[in-house]
């Protein structure tokens, strides 16, 4: 548990997901009712869900992140049994990082046409132009996947853990 | 040897096209549960495609609804087609080039846009801004925050068939885009929000038009709400219709005026103050209908309290700098920051993740109106097809900010 600023950060693994949401959504102490945000991340070794949630009895975020997910398959349990709302968000989490939410009914990309391939925000996917970080080794086809072993660009890693 | 190609012009002439994923069947089997539930009809049932190019569905969404004569029983927002992948332009560019992609995110308000970010970075700066920039950042954001609103009250009426209110609104939120194209030099995309303060200080002419406009802002405001406030057709079409309670409001992670409607005092500048709004007095209006009117009429209530604070702001504005010392190449140290505000839509927040390099490492948008779009899947069944516009009018989606 860490506290900067105005938010506090639990950190988590993903078979606890679901506990861990029901408590701090159900458990009077904590009344977690207002789900702000749900976010993926990709640290470039691994994969992470980000919960950003808010409770009157707290002014303080509560940032909830489920860590260490595979990077070939990630999978987290959905929190729609709690937030109905979460649906599109993992969707979008889905359609971005390729991060499958167990139990999420509609999970079909949101943004993306449905015959599309790849995951955009992954860091082993490049936009056309990033030169600006790579000169030279930036152009690359859009919809190509490439296994991070292969491509001669390194893939960018997060330092921030 | 000649062809005889038939006139496409003759109505006898069936052109055959293939199927195409913008069909509103598409060509290809069901993914999902929910998609396979969807897409199987009844008897009686059938499915029509509304856009992607429909005039009310308020920019480029496409709704598949499922209608059984005259009523919807389902529908199928399709989104993306104004996806331009913002957040991922934000991870490649350095922290003051990403705050100017935010600005056509949701296009109606645009320096919340930029606010949000440009918290979280100061954030991850460990920076404070000068008060004297706080203040501008509250009065130029609760000024869009009223043309925002004004032009939602055109909308809506708009959606349901008058033509009148739009005219009006565009009026007051001209008057207000040129008072801050004074301020910004821009009248749409103002990119006015800078990492440590603003980008300039108040000038005559923004202060000179500011000062003409508060004097009638109520007045006009007052005036412009008696189109529709107690206009028959308007308020039988939208009393009673789309209906969210309490819990449905939570559970679907409503925020901004609609879950306020809904009776839920949930407000960021109250439950998660930014900036100087502890300073500030003003009331948070709510409504326990949650129905259509009340989302609108919170909405005109919402004008007069931004009037409010617009008036303390000028009376309390402190002298000093606007912006603080920040360098040119921003590299913070590694870690992470969740900056949310109070937009005119609900709450929109940013998370950014830094890396220790001059360009985010993680650069999330949480777009209100993405999230309150989601009401309308379930507020439609039931509800009669020209209801559509009127439920979605009245969640006031902006599709910039939904497909990001």
């Amino acid at each position: 548990m860490r506290q900067r600023h105005d938010q506090t950060e639990i950190r988590i693994a993903a078979g606890s997901t679901v506990d861990v949401l029901r408590t701090l959504h159900d458990d009077p102490a904590f009344r977690f009712e207002v789900l702000a945000d749900v976010a993926g991340v990709d640290t470039g070794d691994s994969m992470q869900v980000v919960y950003h949630l808010w409770s009157e009895t707290t002014p303080d975020w509560l940032r909830v992140i489920v860590v260490d997910l595979a990077r070939d398959d990630p999978r987290v349990p959905s929190a729609t049994f709690l937030w109905k709302g979460a649906e599109w968000m993992e969707r979008e989490a889905y359609d971005m990082f390729g991060i499958v939410f167990e139990g999420n009914r509609d999970l079909r990309r949101i943004y993306m046409p449905p015959d599309y391939t790849s995951f955009p925000l992954r860091k082993d996917f490049f936009i056309a132009d990033d030169s600006a970080r790579s000169p030279g080794q930036g152009v690359r086809h859009m919809e190509q996947v490439h296994a991070p072993a292969e491509s001669s660009a390194p893939i960018r890693r997060s330092r921030a853990r | 040897m000649t062809t005889q190609i038939p006139s496409l012009d003759d109505p006898r002439v069936l052109v055959q096209t293939p199927a195409t994923i913008y069909d509103a069947i598409p060509p290809y089997a069901p993914r999902t549960e929910r998609e396979a539930e969807f897409y199987t009809l009844r008897d009686g049932e059938m499915l029509v495609n509304m856009g992607p190019q429909h005039p009310s569905t308020h920019g480029v969404l496409r709704l598949v609804l499922k209608i059984e004569g005259e009523r919807v029983s389902d529908l199928d927002p399709v989104l993306g087609y104004l996806h331009r992948g913002i957040e991922k332009l934000g991870e490649n560019a350095d922290y003051h080039h990403a705050i100017c992609y935010t600005d056509p995110l949701e296009y109606i308000s645009s320096l919340f846009n930029e606010l949000a970010p440009v918290m979280a970075f100061e954030q991850l700066l460990d920076l404070r801004v000068p008060r004297r920039a706080e203040y501008i950042r509250v009065l130029s954001c609760e000024l869009l925050r009223i043309a925002s609103h004004a032009l939602f009250m055109g909308w809506m009426a708009l959606d349901l068939g008058g033509l009148t209110p739009i005219l009006y609104g565009f009026i007051e939120r001209d008057e207000i885009v040129e008072m801050l194209a004074a301020l910004t030099g821009q009248r749409m995309l103002f990119n006015y929000m800078r990492i440590g303060g603003v980008n300039g200080d108040l000038n005559h002419e923004f202060l000179s038009r500011l000062g003409d406009w508060m004097s009638r802002a109520l007045r006009e405001i007052e005036a412009n709400t008696t189109l529709l406030n107690e206009n028959e057709i308007f308020v039988k079409r939208t009393r009673g219709l789309g209906v969210i309670d309490r819990r449905m409001a939570l559970g679907l992670g409503l925020t901004g005026p609609n879950v306020r409607a809904s009776g839920i005092p949930y407000d960021v500048r109250r439950a998660h103050p930014y900036g100087v709004y502890p300073e500030l007095e003003f009331d948070i209006p709510t409504r326990d209908e949650g129905d259509s009117y009340a989302r609108y009429m919170l909405r005109v209530d919402e004008i007069k309290q931004s009037i409010r604070i617009i008036d303390q702001v000028l009376h309390r504005m402190p002298d000093g700098p606007v912006m603080a010392k920040v360098p040119r190449r921003i590299t913070p140290r590694p870690g992470r920051a969740w900056a949310a505000i109070e937009s005119p839509r609900g709450q929109y927040g940013c998370y950014a993740i830094s890396d220790g390099t001059d360009q985010p490492y993680r650069f999330r948008i949480h777009d209100p109106s993405f999230v309150n779009l989601q009401a309308v899947v379930p507020l439609m069944p039931g509800n009669l097809l020209a209801d559509t516009m009127a439920v979605m009018a009245s969640l006031d989606p902006v599709m910039g900010g939904i497909d990001k």
